[in-house]
């Protein structure tokens, strides 16, 4: 086995050598979250689909439905080949990382045929609709309603935070199909297309003054009763099976490619440079030194969670505090880094000072992960309740 | 930066064995009667710890001792921790570990197999009046193979029987051993906060020692890894028994007709509890699988684990006597036993802010 990641390993080498393209004539985004414009769309596209053509998207999944059909670990081993030569991000995540999953968990065998391959290859782009204006921590509340009628369901309703949701082809949906049930048992989940008539796709502008996120619409949009994954009311459940993915799946991001160590480095030398009074300052030096110890801790908790005889005592307690201790470290981090900048990190873009305004984007931009996918304050409810035992807060 | 975390099948066998017997021969009951015990610990329960083969865990095998490593020693300091266990076994192996490091072959075969059976408690005198800890800051005095000075906060001082101790020979630094039984050596105990682990004044007269041969700061240098990995493994036993008594306590305690483990006033700081104590054991476990490879890494990992212990293990306790209430207050409750000993390990070879700033300067000077 581990001979054959080996091998797979260094075919990836091998491939990236001759492969890994030059950076575009335009700035790329940060992340598939970030996407803003065609230009972008069509060059990460692309990129991922060269990539599946190579054979190094959707190793493990069976090969009936587009994967490779490779052992336990092979993607785990592409996926840090191509980080350590600095590879471009693959842009369809919400499929990759939600829709696939819950396709090849949960859907029909026509529903897996029609749509695994696409997806792997970016052929077809997945945004995810769960979200609402006035349900975000409380998604069971959420009032977007799917009504059937003959061979087709009509959807109504208004959904938030959509990634991609500007260049999707398909949205993973939650929408209420019996508004008579309890809250929790009335939620049915779509595979919904949306290049139909009735959707209406509007961007959001964040804090930072950027975009990336959209709203998106639905006005009596007619989707055929074959996009509905599992059964009707089975919805809660399925998006529970989603947010676990969810969480898990930022495990890379906090983990040793992402935020933690890069963000230290960063800090690391902000300080370097800083004047001796800022430079030399105990204070400053005991928060550095806090956050590379936690850094250290989030770096190996990946290793550690491999190990049974480590996570016997609790074993949800780390795969659930990953998102949760990552996004709050790199907000404290970016947070420091505005305050060791002083009056540098005020300036925002300033076309004077190059570089200048990282600090506080670092910072503001920190607060999508302290509140997507779970907020801090939620999912410190489910490690109290999950992990140690404690009784329901609501 | 790639440590390979290593925890198999071995090292979960001694954490069970050690687990139940500790449960059963460890109990608060038995904590409450040794300390009012002069003594404090229990000459019954260091013999069991011999057979069971602990006193020699880290001991070479060829002096005796089962010749495990790091990882071994962090799962039975971490046992321990749990039930605050009062037999002096960490400063007898951390002792162990230092005359095998300082010392060569004919010192470590005079001095060690003694202690892997057991025959002999063991600790390390390394602590000035004004709290300096480093084996370079020693203002003991060494000439002619007699040491005159002082030392403090000893572990398992008056009970042990040899004692190893950072002393000046002209400008250089030595590491010597000695029997507590030579002339010269004044033991005296010092009343503590943590009666689960006594401490006590040593004071030299010239009293009669044997220099190892080594090079003293070397040996240091390599022991304090050792040393800062197993007192943070058990303080994070000792925090993760904190924590898990309070989770039991408050997800039963009822107030305003509802268990307070429900409101998250006090389920959010628990949860940041278990954070700290979470991140503690990965840096435990870390910092003990780099020490078993030789990992350069391992000294920094081993002080960052410390430095978490520090911070970690207190921040339990003080949750843990809050969340009981009133009957936290009370000497009843095993909160404080586990306060005590967390505000006694925090000064221990180094506090969190001290090591912070060790770590910020090699980050940044």
């Amino acid at each position: 086995m581990s001979e054959a990641i080996d091998e797979l390993r260094a075919r990836v080498q091998e491939w990236l050598l001759e492969q890994l393209p030059a950076a575009p004539p335009f700035a790329l985004p940060q992340n598939a979250l970030t996407v803003t414009s065609d230009e972008q769309m069509r060059w990460l596209r692309d990129w991922q689909a060269r990539l599946y053509d190579a054979g190094f998207v959707g190793a493990e999944w069976p090969v009936a439905y587009g994967g490779r059909g490779l052992g336990r670990g092979a993607q785990r081993a592409i996926d840090q080949e191509l980080a350590r030569a600095g590879a471009p991000f693959l842009v369809n995540n919400v499929a990759l990382a939600w829709a696939g999953p819950m396709i090849l968990h949960f859907g029909t065998e026509a529903q897996r045929a029609r749509f695994l391959a696409k997806l792997l290859r970016a052929d077809e782009i997945w945004c995810q609709g769960f979200s609402e204006p006035g349900s975000g921590s409380d998604l069971a509340s959420l009032r977007t309603r799917a009504v059937r009628d003959g061979d087709t369901y009509r959807i109504e309703g208004h959904k938030v935070w959509t990634s991609l949701g500007r260049f999707a082809d398909y949205m993973i949906l939650l929408a209420r199909t019996d508004p008579n049930a309890p809250k929790h048992a009335g939620i049915s989940y779509f595979l919904a297309p949306l290049r139909i008539p009735g959707v209406e796709v509007r961007p959001l502008v964040k804090l930072t003054g950027e975009g990336g996120f959209n709203q998106v619409i639905f006005s009596d949009a007619s989707i055929p009763a074959e996009a509905l994954l599992g059964r009707e009311g089975q919805g809660w459940e399925l998006a529970t099976a989603t947010l676990s993915f969810e969480r898990g799946a930022s495990e890379g991001s906090a983990g040793a490619s992402g935020m933690g160590g890069a963000g230290l480095e960063q800090l690391i030398a902000l300080l370097r440079g800083a004047p001796p009074r800022v430079r030399d300052d105990a204070v400053v030096r005991d928060r550095l030194a806090a956050l590379a110890i936690e850094a250290t801790a989030l770096r190996h908790a990946g290793a550690r969670m491999r190990l049974p005889g480590l996570v016997a005592d609790r074993p949800q307690a780390l795969p659930l505090m990953v998102k949760l201790v990552g996004t709050e470290h790199a907000q404290r981090l970016s947070e420091l880094g505005c305050e060791i900048a002083g009056y540098a990190g005020t300036l925002w873009k300033d076309p004077a000072v190059q570089g200048s305004g990282t600090w506080p984007h670092s910072y503001m931009s920190s607060f999508a992960g302290t509140i997507a996918g779970g907020t801090s304050e939620i999912l410190r409810n489910v490690l109290g309740e999950r992990v140690l035992g404690l009784p329901k807060t609501r | 930066m790639s440590v390979t975390l290593r925890y198999d099948e071995e090292h979960a066998l001694l954490r069970d064995e050690a687990r139940r017997w500790l449960a059963v021969r460890v109990t608060p009951a038995e904590l409450r009667r040794l300390a009012a015990d002069p003594r404090g610990d229990e000459p019954a329960l260091w013999r069991e710890l011999a057979t069971l083969g602990w006193t020699g865990l880290v001991i070479p095998e060829a002096q005796g001792g089962a010749g495990l490593g790091a990882v071994h020693l962090a799962v039975l300091a971490e046992e321990s921790g749990r039930r605050l266990l009062p037999s002096p076994l960490l400063p007898t192996l951390l002792a162990a570990k230092l005359i095998e490091l300082a010392g060569d072959a004919a010192q470590r075969e005079r001095w060690l197999p003694a202690v892997a059976r057991g025959e002999a408690v063991a600790s390390i005198a390394h602590v000035e009046s004004n709290g300096a800890w480093e084996a370079h800051a020693t203002t003991a005095r060494l000439a002619r193979e007699c040491i005159t000075g002082a030392k403090h906060h000893v572990w398992a001082a008056p009970g042990a029987q040899l004692l190893v101790v950072p002393a000046r020979e002209g400008g250089a630094l030595r590491l010597a051993v000695l029997s507590t039984e030579a002339g010269g050596v004044a033991l005296e105990p010092e009343q503590g906060v943590d009666p689960s682990r006594r401490t006590g004044r040593v004071r030299f007269e010239g009293a009669t020692c044997e220099t190892l041969t080594g090079d003293a700061e070397a040996a240091w240098q390599a022991w304090r890894p050792w040393a800062w990995l197993a007192l943070a493994a058990e303080m994070a036993g000792g925090a993760d028994a904190a924590l898990g008594m309070t989770a039991a306590y408050v997800a039963t305690r009822v107030q305003f007709d509802k268990p307070i483990g429900s409101f998250q006033a006090v389920k959010h700081p628990l949860v940041n509890v278990l954070i700290a104590v979470e991140q503690l054991r990965t840096l435990v476990y870390a910092a003990a699988s780099a020490l078993d490879a030789g990992d350069p890494e391992a000294a920094r990992l081993a002080r960052m684990a410390k430095a978490a212990a520090s911070e970690a293990y207190p921040f339990a306790c003080s949750r843990a006597v809050q969340f009981h209430g009133g009957y936290g207050f009370t000497e009843d409750c095993d909160a404080h036993l586990y306060l005590r000993r967390a505000l006694a390990s925090r000064p221990a070879l180094g506090d969190g802010r001290e090591h912070r700033a060790a770590i910020a300067a090699s980050l940044l000077d």
